[in-house]
């Protein structure tokens, strides 16, 4: 009983940690680099829900869908201000930019939404009463994230297989200068993918917002829990950002139910550690994009 | 010709008027005689930049020097002022003896960290550490029966009668002697073949080590080196505030350190301490105003590196005589 509710709620979160983790790989195999800011993407995004739906009233479905659009646009300004000037950078010039970029994006999201400490609730879509699924009882939004991210999945997974777009995307991420030379016009491809990255962290935040607290620091946290799905399943694997966060959201539910409350929030920083020094490559061990 | 001798003459001239050295000493001599012309606040926020001014000084080494992208320095200056507070508060031991021991320790603890970082690279490496850093705070907060957790402790006073001074001002004379001293030590060290080193590392660690140049060897070195700095930083940090809590060692410090070595120029030891007293200086004019801070201060590190990607450095490197900084990494980390 106890185990299936750890199981059925660490799914639930591992979901979504998988679908930050996806965006921030979307963006690393393209373009090379790691967005530091991504976890305040995925904050704003809540945020903008959550003006759309609880402060301006506006129905569910419309509110994510402005909310997504609002990320996907924040993904294009991070493209034209951070990605493009530093594009001949240095790795180490792009890091440092996307901290201060995720800082500041932090500041607004404090300055419009709250100060420290201060939490806003997002009421779910769905009813609160558990349902009874194998003789467990699930909560409606649960069923709904994990719905709602094995849509963007399939979605995702059909935009690079059936779409013009996703094609491009794949062949500028195994080699940029080929792509450029073949006629791709790489400097959309990527800011559509900038874009895309935001806009999935946009879809896991207000898929999220109703299960827990959103403030303005909640980016960072998340960042991490992505970080750890992208380390543990590989860096520059989409399967293993997926299968990462599944592991890390059951492991997370897992070590909180049995071992104490305390030990969720660390296991993602003693997942990172751990794999970096034991298997640098991660479960799939598909091997870093080698840019020198 | 003698054109030519008229303004090398005018130029030394104007580098012994403005240069690295002069403004080193009158910079010493204005920090020397603050606290005595201004208010207690001043002089707290003096001593804080002091303060900074050591960790700024000490990220320089692993960032701008060995050129190791590395997220902890925030976490080993908390180490620092944990380690100093703690055997203060539960050993009873005098500052002036926890003080090194703090240092000491966090340098072991630094070290300790880079066995594991030595082989990791790059992107690993930022993330290795951004999770170490993380575990350390959260260690803080939540090992309760050694650090007392989120409420912190306060420390036992520190008394400076030995040497006829109250506490504010003796802990900021011991600062200034410590930048002094430190300072002295970080050139000594960036002209030796050390610091050439670390520079060939970060250039480029094939080359390096085709130079017979041992990674293992500087980049361990590198890591202790600004360990002990931040160490060094964290316990006088924790003498100047008085008490110890985790919320000082949070993810602020990253952007705040990163900032000052960005703008301040990386690789370049003046532009690192220049830019410890204009961001400390920034910090204490927005006191209060967390979101403006937090705006303020990722929008300098961005504008920086997208505009001036070489910082102060460059800036004086390029406009005022005798400014140069052999391993100032001009362009800032543009390839």
């Amino acid at each position: 009983m106890v185990l299936a509710y750890a199981l059925s709620s660490g799914l639930t979160t591992g979901a979504l940690y998988a679908l930050v983790a996806v965006g921030l790989v979307l963006c690393y195999r393209t373009t090379g680099h790691m967005n530091f800011s991504h976890g305040e993407l995925f904050m704003i995004g809540g945020f903008l829900a959550y003006t759309f739906h609880v402060m301006l009233g506006a129905p569910y479905i419309p509110s994510l869908l402005l909310a997504v659009l609002g990320t996907f646009v924040l993904g294009l300004v991070t493209d034209r201000t951070v990605y493009r000037p530093l594009i001949h950078a240095q790795p180490l010039a792009m890091v440092m930019a996307t901290v201060g970029f995720s800082f500041l994006l932090k500041g607004i999201g404090r300055h419009f939404w709250g100060g420290q400490g201060e939490v806003v609730t997002f009421p779910s879509p769905v009813s609160p009463a558990p349902v009874w699924v194998l003789g467990t009882p699930v909560f409606p939004q649960q069923l709904l994230v994990i719905a709602g991210v094995a849509v963007c999945m399939v979605l995702l997974i059909a935009f690079f297989q059936f779409t013009r777009a996703g094609k491009s995307m794949q062949a500028t991420a195994e080699n940029p200068h080929a792509a450029y030379l073949v006629g791709m016009r790489v400097e959309r491809i990527y800011a559509l993918t900038w874009g895309t990255s935001a806009a999935l962290a946009g879809v896991a935040a207000v898929l999220m917002a109703p299960l827990t607290l959103l403030t303005p620091d909640v980016g960072f946290i998340l960042l991490l829990k992505a970080f750890a799905a992208t380390i543990l399943g590989g860096l520059g694997s989409m399967a293993g950002a997926i299968v990462g966060g599944l592991i890390l959201g059951v492991l997370e539910a897992l070590a909180g139910t049995y071992i104490h409350s305390s030990v969720q929030e660390v296991s993602a920083f003693v997942i990172i550690m751990v794999v970096l020094v034991v298997r640098p490559s991660g479960l799939f061990g598909a091997r870093g994009l080698r840019r020198v | 010709m003698s054109t030519d001798m008229d303004n090398a003459s005018r130029r030394s001239l104007a580098a012994l008027l403005v240069g690295r050295r002069t403004v080193f000493l009158l910079g010493t001599l204005a920090f020397a005689v603050w606290p005595l012309a201004f208010n207690p606040y001043l002089a707290y926020a003096a001593n804080l930049a002091l303060i900074y001014i050591l960790l700024a000084v000490g990220l320089n080494f692993i960032i701008g020097f060995a050129g190791q992208l590395v997220f902890a320095n925030g976490a080993l200056m908390g180490i620092g002022a944990y380690c100093t507070g703690l055997l203060m508060y539960d050993g009873g031991w005098p500052f002036w003896l926890a003080l090194p021991a703090g240092a000491v320790l966090s340098c072991i603890i630094g070290l300790l960290v880079a066995l594991p970082a030595l082989r990791l690279q790059g992107l690993y490496l930022a993330l290795g550490t951004v999770a170490f850093a993380q575990f350390a705070l959260w260690v803080f907060i939540h090992w309760e029966g050694l650090t007392y957790g989120n409420a912190g402790f306060v420390l036992p006073p520190i008394s400076f009668e030995a040497i006829g001074l109250g506490k504010d001002l003796g802990l900021y004379y011991l600062s200034l002697a410590l930048v002094l001293v430190f300072v002295l030590i970080a050139y000594r060290i960036s002209r030796s073949r050390v610091g050439r080193a670390f520079i060939a590392v970060r250039e480029s660690e094939v080359a390096a080590e085709a130079l017979a140049i041992d990674l293992t060897v500087y980049k361990t070195i590198a890591y202790g080196v600004s360990a002990l700095y931040a160490g060094l930083a964290g316990g006088l940090f924790t003498a100047l505030l008085g008490v110890v809590v985790p919320e000082s060692f949070n993810l602020f410090q990253i952007v705040l350190q990163f900032a000052m070595v960005i703008i301040g120029g990386l690789g370049s030891i003046a532009g690192a301490i220049i830019g410890a007293v204009a961001l400390i200086s920034l910090q204490e004019l927005l006191r209060g105003f967390q979101e403006v801070q937090e705006i303020a201060f990722g929008a300098l590190l961005l504008a920086t590196l997208l505009f001036f990607p070489g910082g102060i450095a460059a800036a004086l490197k390029r406009w005022v005589p005798g400014w140069t900084e052999t391993h100032h990494q001009d362009g800032g980390g543009r390839s």
